[in-house]
């Protein structure tokens, strides 16, 4: 293991191997959660497309790679990527956020059930449309899941700085990844908390889905909500260092 | 070998599906042996499931029942292997079950498979695993062992041509044959609502009501009860065809398939939905009026009576009553009075609706014996017959099914003691009672009771898809525009959802559905 020398490398004793040295280092910021594994392991490769090109077809540069592979070290590969062609990361995230309590299972059905619950909305439309409208209905209900949740994200968020012992909602542009965690999050608080009791979540879900995928809703409200608390404190954008 | 194989191996043993020579590119010696690269993670800790040009290394085990037409597709698509397409189109036709593979050997076909060279390594390892498969193919396909060839030599053309058919424009379910296996034919809205009041599986239904069709799959099983029941002879006591199998393989569609063929032929249809939601979840229980050991219920048996009406209108005035019925101090019927006012007095007056549902019953089984209507009794999930029920008695002990009055006639007319007609039954886990999950034989649902009741009876395997009725199935999604991801036009996605569903009907419908 490449541990010691690693540690006497960085001269921070007592460090577990597994400190990324990719870290941010800020002065009194401490890495808290880090991965097991040091930094010579590399990602696996799921995609099934990369082991089928055959020998001949591969440049230079993907051969080394290939070779390299051989005698590196590999992490192993969560538990939920597959090498399905239908697996969708967006969707397995969103799974992984409604699910509660580690119940997988269950967050799983109610995801699948939204999405036939979607095509079935969408297959009613169709069929009740008149023949010039029914080319302008989206009846993939992946696609319709993508541009809601890309219609839900914020471009703007706020974020509270402290200054003179007061917090202030400061204007702050999003990194992307924050963003479609914010439209996922506004999505399933409202489907969870402004639903009736006997309604259930699937049936809300795609309702709240397609909704946002015409830009309209609660969730898309919330978007300008935020957008319009951004503008109103515009002023305030300088207290922003970064 | 992954269990993958195994699925696939005995799907093929039971669909009697010609084997028309797998990929022979797999088993040819992989151009590339270093495409597999020792070392790296080929597989990761879970099983790949199988297919792919390459993605097996060295011996391979050659899937005789791949799709037949999926391998049409492929071998067209992938560059640099025109000698084995060429070579196996040519084997193709020869490559039918039993007495033509010996004569591969001979002349025209074979020579052109010799000049094949590489392949005909290929070609041996499936001759001997055609011959393997043979004698269980012939036991299966029994008598219509010779129609079996030739319609299959049909398929096998038919196969070659790029697209499957999934659609029959034969709606006629009396002129469905075997070479309509495997495609689907449409039953118009209205007659569904007739015919299927309630005898429909839920999710068969929200399908109906998407497609805005109804398309049944004409499958071997409800094909040979088919052919039995036209071949009825209606002197003899009642036949009794029990179709059973695997959770999802198409018992209740196929029920169905044989209710509308039997509703076109003028029978009348005795059609019991589901007996298990007589024996669980019933929230009043009467003490019976007419056996005060039995008990009655009046919501179950007014549900079934009114859409027992809706099936067979026009018999309810035909037939007429042989005695006379005393319902209480006021109401009677008198003997000849038509079956009509029977139905009616139970639909109206809920409290004798059991006994009405009796005496529908007794009435039909003994005047079906006359010969002026043809009787067809239909029963889904007749292990709830003789299996436990969940209803219990004021003092909480539990309630046995024969001291159910509905439970208890519905045993009489599916005895075999009356003629005239035929009793179709369906066996079912999904709605039974302290029944296991992977219970689906017989023996195990019925119980050693139900068993003697129902002996003897023929019974009829529902099996999961062979790959020309899984490729029909996904033919007619496609048609409707159900799988609208975009992988799930291609090859590939098609093999996943092959090998995720194992072919199972019902699996398959589920998967498709978020699709």
């Amino acid at each position: 293991m490449a541990a010691p020398a690693v540690t006497a490398v960085r001269g921070w004793s007592g460090l577990t191997p597994g400190v990324r040295s990719v870290v941010l280092r800020l002065p009194g910021v401490t890495q808290v959660r880090w991965s097991r594994y040091g930094p010579e392991y590399r990602d696996p490769q799921i995609d099934k497309e990369y082991y089928r090109k055959p020998l001949a077809e591969l440049t230079e540069e993907e051969k080394y790679d290939r070779e390299l592979r051989k005698t590196q070290h590999i992490k192993a590969a969560p538990a939920m990527k597959t090498s399905s062609v239908f697996e969708d990361p967006l969707i397995s995230k969103f799974t992984n956020m409604m699910m509660k309590g580690g119940n997988k299972v269950l967050a799983r059905s109610l995801m699948t059930q939204t999405l036939e619950a979607l095509k079935r909305k969408q297959f009613e439309k169709y069929h009740a449309a008149p023949a010039e409208e029914q080319a302008t209905i989206e009846r993939n209900p992946y696609t319709i899941f993508h541009q809601a949740l890309k219609n839900c994200e914020p471009v703007i968020g706020l974020v509270p700085i402290l200054k003179g012992g007061h917090f202030y909602q400061v204007p702050v542009p999003l990194a992307d990844r924050r963003r479609r965690f914010l439209a996922m999050k506004w999505m399933i608080t409202e489907c969870r908390e402004k639903k009736h009791r006997r309604v259930l979540m699937p049936e809300k879900l795609s309702h709240e889905l397609l909704q946002a995928f015409q830009n309209q809703g609660p969730v898309i409200k919330r978007k300008h909500d935020m957008h319009k608390m951004a503008e109103a404190n515009r002023a305030l954008a300088h207290y922003r260092w970064w | 070998m992954p269990p993958s194989c195994l699925h696939n191996t005995q799907t093929n043993l039971s669909g009697a599906q010609p084997t028309p020579p797998p990929r022979a590119h797999s088993p040819a010696p992989s151009p590339k042996p270093a495409a597999r690269l020792s070392g790296t993670p080929l597989r990761p800790a879970r099983r790949d499931f199988p297919g792919g040009p390459g993605s097996r290394p060295g011996p391979p085990l050659p899937h005789p029942a791949a799709l037949p037409e999926v391998q049409v597709r492929e071998m067209t698509g992938a560059p640099g292997k025109p000698r084995a397409e060429w070579s196996r189109k040519c084997l193709g036709p020869e490559a039918s079950p039993g007495a033509s593979t010996h004569r591969v050997r001979g002349r025209g076909p074979h020579m052109r498979v010799q000049r094949a060279g590489t392949m005909l390594k290929g070609m041996t390892r499936l001759i001997s695993r055609v011959h393997k498969l043979d004698p269980g193919r012939l036991l299966h396909t029994g008598t219509q062992a010779p129609q079996n060839l030739t319609a299959q030599l049909d398929d096998q053309v038919s196969s070659e041509r790029p697209r499957a058919i999934s659609r029959t424009s034969e709606n006629d379910p009396a002129k469905h044959e075997l070479r309509h296996e495997g495609q689907h034919y449409n039953i118009p809205l209205p007659d569904v609502k007739a015919l299927f009041p309630q005898g429909l599986p839920p999710r068969y239904l929200k399908q109906v009501k998407t497609f805005n069709e109804a398309c049944l799959m004409v499958r071997k099983p409800a094909l040979e009860l088919l052919h039995h029941l036209k071949n009825t002879n209606f002197a003899h006591p009642a036949v009794r065809y029990v179709l059973y199998g695997e959770k999802g393989t198409g018992k209740t569609l196929s029920l169905c398939h044989i209710i509308h063929f039997c509703a076109k032929q003028d029978w009348l249809v005795l059609h019991i939905p589901d007996a298990h939601l007589w024996v669980k979840n019933c929230r009043e229980l009467l003490q019976s009026t007419y056996n005060k050991q039995r008990f009655d219920q009046p919501l179950e048996a007014s549900i079934w009576l009114k859409n027992f009406k809706t099936a067979n209108e026009r018999f309810l005035s035909q037939i007429k009553t042989q005695e006379k019925y005393v319902w209480n101090k006021r109401e009677s019927t008198e003997q000849g009075s038509p079956l009509g006012e029977v139905v009616e007095q139970g639909m109206t007056r809920v409290r004798s609706a059991t006994d009405a549902v009796g005496i529908v019953l007794k009435e039909l089984k003994r005047q079906s014996s006359l010969g002026t209507f043809r009787l067809l009794v239909a029963v889904d999930g007749v292990n709830a017959l003789w299996g436990r029920t969940t209803l219990k008695r004021e003092d909480k002990s539990p309630i046995a099914p024969e001291e159910l009055a509905l439970i208890y006639n519905l045993r009489k007319v599916v005895r075999n003691d009356w003629n005239g007609g035929a009793i179709v039954l369906t066996l079912s886990q999904t709605g039974s009672l302290f029944k296991p999950r992977k219970a689906y034989l017989p023996q195990e649902l019925l119980g050693k009771e139900g068993f003697d009741a129902l002996d003897p009876f023929i019974p009829i395997l529902v099996s999961n898809y062979n790959p020309k009725e899984f490729e029909s199935c996904l033919q007619y999604y496609l048609e409707n525009s159900w799988l609208q991801h975009e992988k799930a036009h291609t090859e590939e996605g098609k093999r996943e959802l092959l090998f995720l569903s194992n072919s199972n009907p019902g699996q398959l419908e589920r998967l498709c559905a978020c699709l």
